[in-house]
C-alpha cells in the first residue's frame, strides 16, 4: 500500500495531532517546573526538551509503544482476518483519544493522554469482540489490569520517592546549611540535569500514546515490519517537539510564572522522582501518565514539609478523570470505528 | 464567561500560600502601631486635629488588615495541605488581627478628650507607647522569620532563631506591663489635677495600649505552638 493512500495519511496525521497535543501540554507540564524555580529560561527548556524527548522516544520508547499497539488487543489475530479493520480501528482510536484530550484541555481537566489512548484501543478491541472477529477472552485482560494497576501505583510511587528524596535533602543539606539561598543556588544546576532526565523519561513513555496505534495500523497494512522502525518513533518524537515549540512554551510560561513555590530543591525532588518512576515503567513496558506521576511527586514533597500550600482537591479530580476517561474513550473509539466503516473508509 | 485557554496544567496542585499574606497582615498591625505612636505624641501635644486624622488613617489600615485576614481564611479550605497545622495557623492569626483592632480602638479613644495632665503622666505615656511599639515591631520581625523557616523547611537552627524572637517579644511585653501598672498608679494619684473623668479616660487609654502589647505576646505564643507542633 502506498504512503499516499488516504487511510495511511489520515493515520499519520492523527498520530501527529496526538503527538502535538502531548508535546503541547504534558511535556510542557513536566518541563514547566524547571522554569518555575528559575533553573532554566523558556528557550533553554525547549532546546533541552527537544533533544531529550526525542532521544527518549527513539531510544527507549519501543517497549511501551509495543504494549499499546498489540499488548492489549490481539491486533495480529484481527489482521489475519482483515488488516483493513485494524487500520481503521487504530485511526478511530487515535481520533477518539485526540477528541477527548482536546475537550479535556479546553476545560483544564487533569485527563491523561495515556488513559485516553488505552481506553480508545480497548474500545476497538471490544467492538471487534462484539462483531465476533475475536473472542472476548482474546483481549489481554491481565495486561490491561497491570496497566490500570500501574496508574494507581505510579503516582503513589512518585509521592513516596519524592518524599524520601526531599527528606534526605532537607535532613542532610538544608538543615545543615548556613543559608538556604546558597543551597538553592547549587540545586539550580542539578535541576538542569533533572530537566533532561524528565524529558527523556516523558519521551520514552508518552511517545507510545501517539505512535502505538499508528504503528499497529501501519503494521497491519504491511508497511512496516515486526520491529518498530526508527522513522515511526522519530515521527512521534518530532510531533511532540513541534507541540512543545508551537504551543507548549505558552503552557510553560503560564506554569513557570505561577509556580514560585517550587524552589530548586523542591523542583529537583519532584522531577527526579517523576522521571525515575516513568523510566521504570517504560522499562517495564507499562504506559503511565507522566502528569499524574508529577502530581503525586509534588504531593510527596508537600508531605515532607517542603511546600507552603498543596491543594489536595486535585486528587479527587484525577480520580474522577481516571474513572471517566477509559469508558468514554472506549465508547467514542467504537462509535468512530463504526462510523468510519459506515462511510466506507 | 471565563476565557478558556488550551492548557492542561499541574498548577491546581499548588494552593495559594497563606504565609506571605500572614507577614503582610502582621505588617499592617505594625503600621497601625506606628501611626498610633504618632497619634499619641500629637495627643500629648494637644494637636487634636492630627489625632483625628491619624485615627481615620488607622481605620483604613485596620480594614486592609481585615481584608487580608479574610482572604487567608477563605483560601484555607480543608483540602489545602500546609507544612503546619492549619488550626494552629488560624489560632495565631486571630490574636495577630487583634493588634490592629486594639490599635484602632485606642486611636478612637484618643480623639474623645483633650489631654490635660502632668508632665510626669505625659512622660509615662510616651514611654509606654514606645515600649509597646517596640514589642509590636519585634513581633513583626518574628513573623518575618517564617519565610526563612519555610525555605529551610523548618531547620532546627531556624526554629531556634524564631523561638528566640518569641522570647524577646515576651520579655518586652513584660516590661510594658510594668510601665502600664506604674502609669496607671500615677494617673490615679493625680485625680485632683485631672479629675475623675480624666482618670477614667487616661486609664482606659493606658489599658488599651497595654492590650496591644498583650496581643503581640499572645500571637507570638501561638506562633511558637504552631512552629513546635508541626
Amino acid at each position: 500500500m502506498s504512503f499516499f493512500d488516504p487511510l495511511v495519511l489520515l493515520l499519520a496525521l492523527a498520530g501527529l495531532y496526538m503527538a502535538w497535543n502531548i508535546g503541547a501540554n504534558d511535556l510542557a507540564n513536566a518541563m514547566g517546573t524547571s522554569v518555575g524555580s528559575g533553573a532554566l529560561s523558556i528557550k533553554q527548556v525547549i532546546i533541552i526538551a527537544a533533544v531529550f524527548e526525542f532521544a527518549g522516544a527513539v531510544l527507549f520508547g519501543k517497549k511501551v509503544t509495543s504494549t499499546i499497539a498489540k499488548g492489549i488487543v490481539p491486533i495480529d489475530s484481527i489482521s489475519l482476518i482483515d488488516p483493513h479493520l485494524v487500520a481503521v480501528g487504530m485511526l478511530a482510536a487515535i481520533l477518539a483519544a485526540g477528541f477527548w484530550i482536546t475537550l479535556a484541555t479546553f476545560y483544564n481537566l487533569p485527563v491523561s493522554t495515556t488513559h485516553s489512548i488505552v481506553g480508545a484501543v480497548l474500545g476497538f478491541g471490544l467492538i471487534a469482540t462484539y462483531n465476533g472477529i475475536i473472542g472476548f477472552e482474546e483481549i489481554k485482560w491481565n495486561v490491561l489490569a497491570k496497566i490500570v494497576g500501574s496508574w494507581l501505583v505510579s503516582p503513589l510511587l512518585g509521592a513516596l520517592l519524592a518524599y524520601v528524596i526531599f527528606s534526605l535533602i532537607r535532613y542532610f543539606i538544608l538543615q545543615k546549611a548556613e543559608e538556604t539561598y546558597t543551597v538553592e543556588k547549587k540545586f539550580v544546576f542539578l535541576q538542569i540535569i533533572t530537566a533532561c532526565y524528565i524529558a527523556f523519561a516523558h519521551g520514552s513513555n508518552d511517545v507510545a500514546n501517539a505512535i502505538g496505534p499508528l504503528y499497529a495500523g501501519l503494521h497491519s497494512l504491511e508497511m512496516v515490519g515486526i520491529n518498530i522502525p526508527l522513522w515511526v518513533m522519530a515521527l512521534g518524537g518530532i510531533g511532540m517537539v513541534i507541540g512543545l515549540a508551537t504551543w507548549g512554551y505558552r503552557v510553560i510560561e503560564t506554569i513557570g510564572t505561577r509556580i514560585t513555590e517550587l524552589t530548586p530543591t523542591r523542583g529537583f525532588s519532584a522531577e527526579f522522582a517523576t522521571a525515575s518512576v516513568v523510566v521504570l515503567h517504560s522499562y517495564s513496558s507499562l504506559p503511565i501518565s507522566t502528569t499524574h506521576t508529577l502530581v503525586g511527586s509534588v504531593i510527596g514533597v508537600g508531605l515532607a514539609g517542603g511546600l507552603a500550600a498543596v491543594d489536595l482537591s486535585v486528587i479527587g479530580k484525577i480520580v474522577v478523570s481516571w474513572v471517566i476517561t477509559v469508558p468514554v474513550a472506549a465508547l467514542t473509539s467504537a462509535l468512530i470505528f463504526v462510523g468510519l466503516l459506515g462511510v466506507g473508509i | 464567561m471565563k476565557k478558556r485557554e488550551y492548557i492542561r496544567s499541574v498548577l491546581n496542585i499548588f494552593g495559594s500560600s497563606p504565609f506571605k499574606p500572614l507577614v503582610m497582615h502582621a505588617n499592617k498591625g505594625g503600621d497601625c502601631a506606628r501611626k498610633l505612636n504618632e497619634s499619641l505624641l500629637a495627643f500629648c501635644d494637644g494637636d487634636m486635629d492630627k489625632v483625628e486624622g491619624l485615627s481615620r488613617e488607622i481605620d483604613v489600615i485596620e480594614h486592609e488588615a481585615d481584608v487580608i485576614k479574610q482572604t487567608i481564611r477563605s483560601e484555607l479550605s480543608s483540602s489545602i495541605m500546609l507544612p503546619v497545622n492549619a488550626d494552629d495557623l488560624l489560632n495565631f492569626l486571630k490574636p495577630q488581627d487583634s493588634i490592629s483592632d486594639d490599635t484602632q480602638e485606642v486611636a478612637f479613644w484618643l480623639t474623645l478628650r483633650k489631654f490635660e495632665a502632668t508632665p510626669e503622666i505625659r512622660k509615662g505615656f510616651i514611654e509606654l507607647m514606645e515600649k509597646t511599639l517596640q514589642t509590636v515591631e519585634m513581633y513583626e520581625a518574628l513573623v518575618s522569620t517564617l519565610g526563612e523557616l519555610l525555605g529551610s523547611s523548618f531547620s532546627k537552627r531556624d526554629v531556634e532563631d524564631t523561638l528566640q524572637f518569641v522570647t524577646k517579644v515576651e520579655e518586652m511585653e513584660h516590661q510594658v506591663d510594668i510601665i502600664e501598672k506604674k502609669l496607671t498608679r500615677t494617673i490615679f494619684n493625680n485625680e485632683d489635677v485631672i479629675g475623675a473623668l480624666g482618670v477614667y479616660h487616661l486609664s482606659r487609654v493606658v489599658r488599651g495600649i497595654g492590650d496591644i502589647a498583650d496581643r503581640s505576646e499572645h500571637a507570638a505564643d501561638r506562633l511558637r505552638t504552631m512552629v513546635l507542633r508541626r
